[in-house]
């Protein structure tokens, strides 16, 4: 499962990753560096379940921008950008994503070649100004009217139409991948956990999936079993969750306070399984810390429960007409530009992309178990919604199924201290907000030189903002709630 | 619409009548002590284990003691898993929160147990107003959120959480406040009105938790403000908030 390495001179870069892009299956994954002497491009072939990871040399810290010609990647060159000083030419609005003005500006995280005379000027951030008679802008954030983590968003409108709506993050960027090389790799799942707490259990499956394969272990059947029912405990509560917040903004206020009634007992079937309501500390490199033997018979049974409890209340919500005109063709994202700023997860497949990890890069039991994707093709916020209601089944279906089916065993393999020296490991995972991947890059005694980690959200923050184009300023929020995004999570 | 009330009405009462009810069996909360005797720096293995650098192992004439930093602790069991002797143990109070970052740190031989020190009729006593300040991974904010729900339902203690700055009494927040949101939560202080209080929620509002010392100076909120109660935990438990949140409220 682990990428093949390529070297990719620059000259061809361009041309190579545009090809790939073309061909059925082929979608890029990442790109990053590991200390600023060269570009990593993770490009994936979800056909196969294949990754390939492409090391590009790079002399003078800079390259050429692909952001003309693979737009989803004018994201990743900002980010390569802060943490790695290596500058895209011909970026048309580069400016820093994760370090702010108050940062010094010779500071540059994750690179280990020498910097020098870096001026404040890098760390200038100027927004998007949209000009025009009766343009106003409405600035939000960062700190939020809600219980949410900070972002601040910066919407140009005329009359209350969005023209154009700019998303400046990194308010919570934590440091979270160089503290991942500074502690024992035993220690790295607590810091991945903590990276985006609502999604512990994907990440810490990430974690110990790249883990293992830099061990060249497998864990057991029982253990594998019960990290994808985790997964699935998650993304049940998570989705039930989001839908609750989509109804509370509608203003269906019937729905959103069952809907986080609800969500309690999904997060007490976490507990269950895992002794913890965000199933933090239960994965683990290796299999699982503790198996939850005892407690099955009455996971199955919850489930079951919350099962015959969400059915009616899903449907009063879909079946309401105020609630249907509120979200029909509300922020919709075309599947094309889908497709060129790469979206995945739930936006995804709300805009046809059949795309499902769990499918695609399937491991242990999904390899027996077909997941049933949900496509739909109109990319609204209703289509978004419908995705979400359609994936609570399937997880509420597959936590009962893979309980009945759960091999007996062991829970946990012993892994040796030192990793593979020199290897690139990969963790990639379906978690409920879409492709999580896990990149580790080893150094010669075994040691991890470079952790990386792409969050869902870093894909689908730019869908959010081309969703709430066009769209009244007061239908932001059903857009906002419909995408769900993390921001500690892109931010780590 | 008929129908969704009858739905409602058939679901009866969901709030939680069990104030501050311990955590169920087999769920994890922090650590504690117990009376049992740590086998010294010679074992060491809770201090080696702890993710978080929580726990110090020290011996003074040859009797061993065990020093632990709740503020720091995530809760991820791991000292629970190894300690050979039983000296340290699952605590299943969810009553956790703590006047002073000093009554967090607790010791194997002079079993402090965190507590408050409140006097009865404080100004906030039956109502407080809590602007919430996220700065981290998000699961704090969702037990906030969570204290919010029919189920635990804290709007009956009086405690409401507002959009404002201005309308607040108290600041909840939550996250290791890495260097990008100074300004924004001094400023979001200044404009409360006095008296304010400030509650720092989760490890890493206390401490960094699993971000401390690295370059985002992302090591809690009492580097940036004046912190008047800690609620430890990762994220805390929605009672333990409650609580903390009550205990504040009772303070003169
Ligand atoms: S439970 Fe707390 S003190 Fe114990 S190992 Fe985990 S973080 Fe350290
Ligand atoms: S204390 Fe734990 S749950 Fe709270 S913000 Fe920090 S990592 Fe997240």
């Amino acid at each position: 499962m682990n990428p093949k390495h390529e070297i990719v001179p620059i000259s061809d870069r361009e041309k190579k990753l545009n090809d790939w892009l073309k061909k059925p299956g082929g979608r890029l994954g990442h790109i990053t560096s590991i200390d600023g002497k060269q570009l990593i491009t993770l490009v994936l072939d979800t056909e196969t379940g294949s990754s390939f990871c492409w090391e590009t040399p790079i002399e003078h810290s800079t390259y050429p921008s692909l952001t003309h010609t693979v737009p989803q990647s004018h994201w990743y060159e900002r980010t390569v950008w802060d943490m790695f000083n290596l500058t895209p030419t011909g970026h048309p609005r580069l400016k820093p994503n994760l370090l702010h003005e108050s940062y010094a500006p010779d500071l540059v995280p994750l690179a280990h070649v020498e910097v020098n005379s870096l001026t404040a000027e890098r760390r200038q951030y100027k927004p998007m100004e949209v000009t025009g008679e009766g343009i106003y802008e409405i600035p939000v954030g960062p700190i939020h009217a809600g219980i949410i983590e900070p972002g601040h968003f910066r919407f140009s409108c005329m009359g209350e139409v969005i023209f154009n709506l700019e998303i400046r993050l990194g308010y919570v960027h934590r440091g979270v991948e160089r503290q991942m090389c500074s502690v024992p790799w035993r220690h790295q799942r607590f810091i991945a956990e903590a990276a985006a707490s609502d999604s512990a259990a994907a990440n810490a499956y990430a974690n110990a999936i790249a883990i293992e394969s830099l061990c060249e272990e497998a864990t057991t059947a029982r253990a594998e079993y019960l990290r994808s029912i985790s997964l699935e405990v998650e993304r049940l509560s998570m989705h039930i969750s989001d839908l609750g917040g989509l109804a509370g903004d509608i203003g269906f206020l019937a729905i959103s306070a069952t809907m986080s009634r609800l969500r309690g007992s999904a997060l007490r079937i976490g507990e269950l399984l895992t002794g913890s309501r965000f199933q933090r500390g239960f994965i683990c490199p290796g299999g699982v810390v503790s198996d939850p033997a005892s407690n099955l018979m009455q996971i199955q049974k919850m489930t079951k429960q919350l099962q015959i409890e969400l059915k009616p209340v899903l449907q009063f919500f879909f079946n309401n007409q105020v609630a249907n005109d509120r979200m029909e063709g509300i922020g919709r994202v075309s599947p094309r530009l889908a497709i060129d700023f790469g979206l995945v997860g739930v936006a995804g497949r709300a805009s046809n992309i059949d795309y499902d990890v769990r499918r695609h890069f399937a491991r242990g039991v999904y390899r027996q178990d077909e997941i049933a994707i949900a496509i739909e093709t109109a990319g609204d916020v209703m289509a978004l919604a419908r995705v979400r209601a359609r994936e609570i089944e399937t997880s509420l279906y597959l936590i009962v199924e893979l309980i009945d089916r759960l091999p007996e065993g062991t829970v946990r393999v012993p892994l040796p201290e030192k990793l593979k020296s020199n290897q690139i490991g990969l963790g990639i995972v379906e978690a409920h907000r879409g492709e999580l991947l896990h990149l580790i890059f080893t150094d010669n005694d075994g040691g991890v030189k470079r952790y990386a980690i792409k969050d869902p959200s870093v894909n689908n923050w730019t869908g959010l903002a081309i969703s709430a184009r066009n769209n009244l300023v007061t239908d932001f929020p059903l857009c906002n709630k419909s995408f769900g995004l993390s921001y500690s999570g892109h931010d780590l | 619409m008929l129908k969704l009330f009858g739905y409602l009405l058939k679901q009866g009462v969901a709030t939680s009548g069990d104030y501050c009810a311990p955590l169920a069996e087999g769920v994890i909360g922090l650590p504690k002590f117990t009376d049992e005797v740590c086998a010294g720096t010679s074992c060491g293995a809770c201090q080696t284990e702890c993710p978080t650098q929580a726990i110090n192992v020290t011996e003074s004439d040859g009797k061993p003691d065990v020093t632990l930093d709740l503020g720091s602790c995530i809760g991820c069991a791991v000292c629970v898993r190894t300690c050979p002797t039983g000296t340290i143990a699952n605590d299943n109070r969810t009553k956790v929160a703590s006047d002073t970052r000093l009554d967090l740190i607790v010791s194997s031989t002079s079993k402090r147990t965190t507590s408050s020190n409140t006097t009865p009729q404080g100004i906030f006593e039956r109502s407080i107003a809590a602007r919430v300040v996220s700065t981290g991974c998000s699961a704090c904010d969702l037990e906030i959120g969570a204290c919010n729900n029919a189920i635990f339902d804290m709007e009956r203690f009086g405690i409401h959480i507002v959009a404002s700055p201005r309308f607040a009494d108290v600041l909840l927040v939550t996250g290791p406040v890495p260097k990008a949101m100074h300004s924004a939560l001094k400023s979001c202080y200044e404009a409360m009105a006095e008296p304010r209080i400030v509650i720092a929620v989760g490890t890493c509002a206390i401490s960094g938790g699993v971000h401390k010392n690295g370059y985002t100076e992302a090591n809690g909120v009492d580097k940036i403000l004046p912190v008047d109660a800690y609620i430890p935990g990762c994220p805390p438990h929605p009672w333990s908030i409650i609580d903390g949140i009550r205990n504040v409220m009772k303070r003169k």
